[in-house]
């Protein structure tokens, strides 16, 4: 009881700072992506990897259909004013040629994330290292953050998929990644940059007692990416690409709204004046016609 | 009661409740209520036991299988369940009108009536509780969400709206029943002093020694004035809290400040017209035709288009400081609404909930029974499609193009829908054999003030017109009892 | 009232009359039975009657402090306990939001307000209405009907038969009388 009550006084004056004033957190580091669609092709093997990295279920056609599947990392097409007959619109072979741009959208780990405050029993927390955690062990299934996330970027359990009908049967259980759990139905879950590499970077470097290196730490989608249109790196490290390339891009963390010299620059994050603050910079001359 | 009898009726019932009405019948007819249940009871309960077990089967399922049958998906992580829970905890808000906001500003024609409305209160509170709970994905754990300690330090997100429900619901469902209950000893004693067997046992017990002294009636008069001035700020803080579900979201649609106060009068508006569906229920089936009156009804029927209205202009504001507001994706939201997939059910809410109500100022639709009912359940029925208008638009067009889509709720959701009916038809249908449903010792109150109030006038003209008569002269001629 | 003897008796009397019941205590105020003041009288009702308190005199009742006091507990309390429970709990920061979040834990604690400031106003109901007891002798079925009983007591001997007297003045229905001893 008297530590209940006694922690209060102690901290008051950190416990109370929003983020306005710098909040209460000490980042260890701060990972950050960059993701350059020009060189994007929209092969998918970035989604593949995740998949294959993260003992993500597949669902079947069906449930993909019903938009119940479980994609931590998706390719989104998007197509300029369609060249097609009006008409064939509806009919799904009908594929206009020219025009798709690809976005692939994973959790944009955001640092004011608009998916924390709302989680009933904090099973979605901020890490020290930035990111925007699920613990699956403590997740009721509100999915009061899946509502709240403005990118959609969170999924759900609707059905189990660990038994034998589901997205392995035996003998594909044996090629789930043992660093990871496999999550039961109910729960939601994420794209966590792969916390799984960059906690086994975080205890060599330890071990060794150094620093996390840039480049060490490799996430599933950057590294199959063919065309390397992904970058991830430390944001807190001056030295690291993706810093150079948020400078480049003169994006800045904890801003709504960049107040850049140079519009022709390339970088932007998606739905920044929502003032989610997110981690992932994209690049790509916004085309507004 | 007999077609022409009814008729007459309707035509000559002009006062709230009759002065005359002997005490002794007010308790005969109050405790017949609550003896032999009739055919039509059973046939009731049957229907609502039947739709509860449908839900018990739709949780067991749900239970078993995941939230996947629901077809709930990646953009609509709610639907049905969240918009029947707003829409029950909106039904519970009319009771505490009837008995709180009434009572303190001494409308007593809320007496005969009030008490089923509290009933109404507890029993929608208990139904909408379920919902939270059961549309947990993992429906087990759900008593994280309360604040217990423990070693590992682990507590619920006290940030969330969602941990803000369960305390809202839980302080109001505390406070709703405790006032239900209060309200009800001197009730429970005339009971105890009626009855045989188990209900004696029961009554005894319930009743907590009550013999109706003055200082009993005392402490009771204020306890009951104390609770009721907690529990109206609770109501608008507990249905304020529910509109923070979506307000305190950053979502488009539901990212409104007017929210609030819009959800409260909706919720006194749903409650209202529940109010009515229950009166033309027991009135006809009690037969508590003198109790339940034409003037009361009148009255009830006023109050909910008064409220209708106050709803209706705080949906157009909504509408107004959206479209003024210029923030494209609410505007697309709002415009989705009108013209989009769900359009059909927008303004079905907008028909029945803001036009339908001026169907109550005629009076013939007042008077006409059956129509009044359906009128009552439509507007009702307007309610419920609001809750799902808030809910599901707004999630089918957020944000993020890639997350727009439509769904239509899984049989799962229907069932459990359906079956919340079932379970609050249940526990009412207990409540009104088991309890007074009409308050006895109130009806008692109103007529003998009512009936002071009229002798005491006749005492002033004759002190004007003819001097003063002895008090034992003016005494004897008024009767108290029967 | 040197010759009055050690008060020994309690009367009941039941009235089917609410206005001569009223005469009654009116009758007591006046002094009509020497020795029984109005307080030692109580009565028995059907229902609620404040305009009786005035002949009665003030009777005050503790339900408003025990309301105040919850409702003050249950503020402070609600408060200081979630804000100890967050700054417990700081291995989970969220982002952008400080640990100790002012605006939703006056929410709360206006929740625990009324909360507790219900269960006490219930608690001192309890207590003040002397609640979950046995009911006496004089308790008549007709109280819970429609007829007001009086309750006279500290009764000696001969007070008794004026307290009759009086009662039968004004009709009466029913006494029943008990030794105190």
């Amino acid at each position: 009881m008297s530590s209940l009550f006694g922690n209060i006084l102690k901290g008051w004056t950190d416990y109370t700072k929003g983020i306005e004033e710098g909040g209460h957190h000490e980042y260890e580091h701060m990972w950050g992506m960059v993701i350059d669609l020009d060189k994007c092709t929209g092969c998918n093997a970035c989604s593949v990897a995740c998949y294959a990295e993260n003992n993500i279920a597949t669902v079947g056609e069906e449930k993909y259909v019903a938009r119940q599947s479980m994609q931590w990392l998706r390719v989104e097409r998007y197509f300029d004013e369609p060249d097609i007959d009006p008409g064939a619109i509806d009919d799904e072979n009908a594929m206009q040629e020219r025009g798709a741009s690809f976005l692939p959208m994973m959790c944009q780990q955001c640092n004011a994330a608009t998916c924390e405050p709302v989680c009933p029993v904090a099973a979605t927390y901020h890490t020290p290292d930035g990111l925007n955690a699920q613990i699956y062990n403590r997740c009721i299934g509100s999915r009061y953050c899946a509502n709240n996330c403005p990118y959609r970027l969170r999924v759900f359990n609707f059905y189990s998929y660990t038994d034998e009908n589901g997205a392995w049967p035996e003998p594909m259980k044996q090629q789930l990644n043992p660093d990871i759990s496999v999550r039961e139905k109910g729960v939601m879950e994420k794209c966590t940059f792969c916390i799984q590499r960059i906690n086994a970077a975080k205890d060599k470097a330890k071990m060794e007692n150094r620093q996390v290196t840039e480049g060490e730490v490799k996430t599933a989608c950057q590294q199959t990416c063919p065309t390397q249109a992904i970058m991830f790196g430390d944001l807190l490290n001056p030295e690291s690409k993706v810093t150079q390339a948020w400078v480049r891009q003169q994006i800045k963390l904890g801003k709504y709204k960049q107040d850049r010299e140079n519009p022709t620059l390339r970088g932007y994050r998606i739905f920044e004046e929502l003032n989610t603050d997110p981690s992932v910079l994209y690049l790509e001359r916004v085309r507004e016609e | 009661m007999s077609e022409a009898a009814l008729k007459h009726l309707s035509e000559t019932q002009t006062k709230d409740i009759d002065e005359n009405i002997a005490w002794a019948k007010i308790n005969r007819d109050v405790l017949r209520s609550m003896e032999n249940p009739r055919r039509g009871y059973w046939i009731a309960m049957a229907i609502s036991v039947a739709l509860f077990s449908v839900m018990i089967y739709a949780e067991v399922y749900q239970y078993i299988y995941g939230m996947g049958p629901a077809l709930l998906n990646t953009s609509h992580m709610w639907d049905l369940y969240i918009s029947t829970f707003v829409f029950w905890i909106g039904m519970s808000h009319s009771g505490t009108l009837l008995s709180a906001i009434l009572h303190l500003v001494h409308a007593d024609w809320r007496k005969p009536i009030y008490r089923f409305a509290e009933a109404m209160t507890t029993f929608s509170l208990m139904t909408a509780g379920i919902f939270p709970v059961i549309h947990l994905g993992r429906v087990w754990n759900f008593y994280w969400v309360m604040p217990y300690m423990t070693d590992r330090g682990i507590w619920p997100n006290f940030r969330s709206p969602l941990i803000w429900d369960a305390f809202a619901i839980t302080t109001y469902l505390t406070s709703s029943v405790l006032f239900l209950y209060i309200g009800m000893i001197p009730d429970l004693a005339i009971c105890r002093d009626n009855t045989t067997g188990w209900r004696k046992k029961l009554y005894t017990w319930l009743s907590l020694g009550w013999h109706g002294d003055d200082r009993q009636w005392r402490n009771f008069r204020i306890t009951y004035l104390m609770i009721a001035c907690f529990l109206i700020p609770l109501a608008v803080s507990v249905h304020s809290i529910v509109s923070m579900d979506f307000a305190m979201a950053i979502m488009p649609g539901w990212h409104v400040t007017t929210f609030p106060p819009y959800f409260v009068a909706g919720a006194l508006y749903s409650g209202c017209a529940a109010i009515i569906t229950l009166f033309i229920l027991l009135r006809y089936f009690f037969k508590f035709e003198e109790y339940m009156t034409f003037p009361i009804l009148d009255k009830v029927c006023k109050l909910t288009f008064v409220i209708a209205m106050v709803w209706s202009y705080l949906n157009l504001v909504e509408f107004a400081s959206v479209w003024y507001g210029h923030d494209i994706p609410s505007k697309e939201v709002l415009l989705a609404k009108a013209y989009g997939p769900y359009a059909p059910f927008f303004w079905g809410m907008i028909a029945f909930g803001m036009f339908l109500p001026f169907a109550l100022l005629s009076k013939w639709v007042r008077r006409n029974m059956k129509l009044l009912f359906v009128v009552s359940v439509l507007l009702n029925v307007g309610m419920w499609l609001e809750r799902w208008m808030i809910v599901t638009p707004t999630l089918s067009m957020s944000y993020h193009p890639w997350g727009w889509n439509i769904m239509w709720p899984g049989w799962v959701e229907w069932a459990m829908v359906g079956g919340s009916f079932g379970w609050f038809g249940m526990l009412f249908l207990i409540f009104v054999k088991v309890f007074p449903c009409v308050s006895m010792y109130e009806v008692k109150e109103m007529v003998f003030h009512r009936k002071r109030t009229i002798y005491e006038d006749v005492d002033e003209m004759m002190v004007l017109h003819k001097g003063a008569p002895t008090a034992v002269e003016a005494g004897s001629t008024k009767n108290g009892g029967s | 009232m040197a010759n009055h003897t050690a008060p020994t008796h309690r009367i009941f009397g039941l009235f089917a009359d609410f206005e001569q019941a009223f005469e009654v205590i009116a009758g007591i105020r006046r002094y009509e039975v020497p020795g029984i003041t109005v307080d030692d009288v109580r009565i028995k009702s059907p229902i609620e009657h404040p305009e009786i308190e005035d002949v009665l005199g003030e009777r005050p009742t503790n339900i408003p402090k025990f309301a105040f006091v919850g409702g003050l507990f249950g503020l402070i309390f609600g408060f200081f306990f979630l804000a100890g429970a967050q700054a417990n709990f700081t291995v989970q920061p969220q982002g952008g939001k400080p640990v100790i979040t002012i605006p939703s834990n006056l929410v709360l604690a206006y929740e625990m307000l009324i909360l507790f400031g219900v269960l006490a106003t219930l608690i001192g109901f309890i207590i003040g209405a002397r609640l979950m007891r046995k009911r006496g002798p004089f308790y008549d079925h007709a109280v819970s009907l429609d007829q007001i009983g009086i309750v006279v007591e500290r009764v000696d001997d001969t007070q008794r038969q004026q307290v009759r007297d009086l009662f039968a003045k004004h009709r009466v229905i029913d006494i029943f009388e008990e030794n105190a001893q």
